[in-house]
């Protein structure tokens, strides 16, 4: 199913005759039928006139993608800047294109949008690459950084702390090592306090992101 | 039209041979030294410290050379792949890589070194005129990567920023 919402009667139409091969095809001229056609039908597709009215912005447009995380968004608007474009991306939308687009390219960027493709100028393309490579830098500098913290621990604490990360609780973990619950805390307590955190969610979360892709700290124990 | 530099890091002499062949009929190309020979000496060393050896010396005459672009095969360098686009990324700004892969490759090890820092990606089977499309376009500081490969791109843009955004980050500050 796909969706096409916007105001003006004069883009629905123009949409629709460029996909109504593609997939069973349904309008939306209003926010509210916007809201409910996306929780209960779930389409596949939204294709959304950027000044579609009681959407504010990309705020607005992220509260609707909130809605049915299963629809990808192409986003038409008139004019658009690579800036708004970026934030719009970056909020996950799939597509942007102008509203006037040719019918067999509107039919191209659907049908690209839909194989899990990402219509995006060549200009932002290049950002986005960019973005990931920061984001992998930051992730690898993390890493390291729990990497080292989690090589003070001894090989026990190291061990119950992995059993945190994989979601076990002190009993579980208990009977696993075959100690006592209150061993278990113990060894608990110190790790806490060699990685100055405060409880076992942040402890999981930093143990998970840095073992189950670190082969070198396991090594180390 | 302004002349590009273009190196290639493949262990392979038949294919790097060819592709050098191809680029060279390319307009305002040049091909320069092969960059694989420092690493040949690395060939003698003991395989524990072949990759570091090799990463080592390829960087050095990367860095040497420095050509605008280096087609880096993926498969040459097996699990130092990834470290080596990594450190050419950082001590070699200029140059800008481009991966080159086998036709079956997974997608995850293309999304990898993307991620490491290299500028796009081509198999060898692609059509001569690609990779002289994608000298020119990698060379004017755009990407040349699939609309596919962007959406996985976002994919994990987006899951990296809902999981750093999950106290990890500031714990490792």
């Amino acid at each position: 199913m796909i969706l096409l919402a916007s105001s003006s009667q004069d883009n629905l139409s123009r949409w629709e005759r460029s996909i109504h091969h593609l997939d069973p095809v349904f309008v939306s001229k209003n926010l509210a039928l916007l809201n409910d056609q996306l929780v209960r039908g779930k389409p596949q597709i939204l294709l959304l006139d950027r000044d579609f009215p009681g959407i504010d912005g990309s705020e607005g447009i992220a509260i609707l993608m909130k809605l049915s995380l299963e629809t990808k968004f192409i986003i038409l608007s008139q004019t658009v800047t690579e800036e708004i474009e970026w934030e719009l991306f970056r909020i996950g939308v799939r597509g942007c294109c102008r509203s006037d687009i040719e019918a067999e390219q509107l039919s191209s960027v659907v049908e690209a949008v839909g194989r899990g493709e990402l219509w995006i100028r060549r200009s932002l393309s290049w950002r986005l690459l960019n973005e990931l490579v920061t984001m992998t830098r930051e992730q690898n500098r993390i890493k390291r950084t729990v990497s080292q913290l989690l090589s003070n621990l001894t090989r026990r604490e190291y061990e119950i702390a992995t059993l945190v990360g994989n979601g076990e609780s002190n009993k579980q973990i208990a009977r696993r090592l075959a100690i006592t619950e209150r061993t278990v805390k113990a060894h608990l307590t110190e790790v806490f306090r060699k990685l100055d955190v405060a409880d076992r969610l942040k402890l999981a979360l930093i143990v998970k992101g840095s073992v189950s892709s670190s082969t070198t700290t396991q090594a180390e124990h | 039209m302004q002349t590009v530099t273009v190196a290639i890091a493949d262990r392979d002499p038949g294919r790097r041979k060819k592709l050098e062949q191809l680029l060279k009929g390319g307009a305002g190309i040049e091909v320069m030294a092969n960059v694989m020979n420092a690493s040949g000496k690395a060939h003698s060393r003991k395989a524990a410290a072949l990759n570091a050896a090799c990463t080592e010396d390829i960087v050095l005459e990367v860095s040497r050379l420095r050509p605008r672009i280096l087609f880096f095969n993926l498969d040459s360098f097996g699990s130092a792949s990834l470290k080596m686009i990594e450190a050419l990324n950082r001590e070699c700004p200029d140059t800008f890589i481009v991966v080159l892969t086998e036709g079956l490759i997974e997608e995850e090890q293309i999304l990898r070194a993307l991620a490491n820092g290299a500028r796009g990606y081509l198999t060898h089977e692609a059509d001569r005129c690609y990779f002289l499309k994608a000298v020119r376009v990698v060379d004017q500081g755009e990407i040349w990567v699939s609309r596919k490969m962007l959406g996985r791109i976002m994919d994990k843009v987006c899951t990296d920023i809902s999981l750093l955004g999950r106290g990890s980050l500031d714990f490792a500050r």
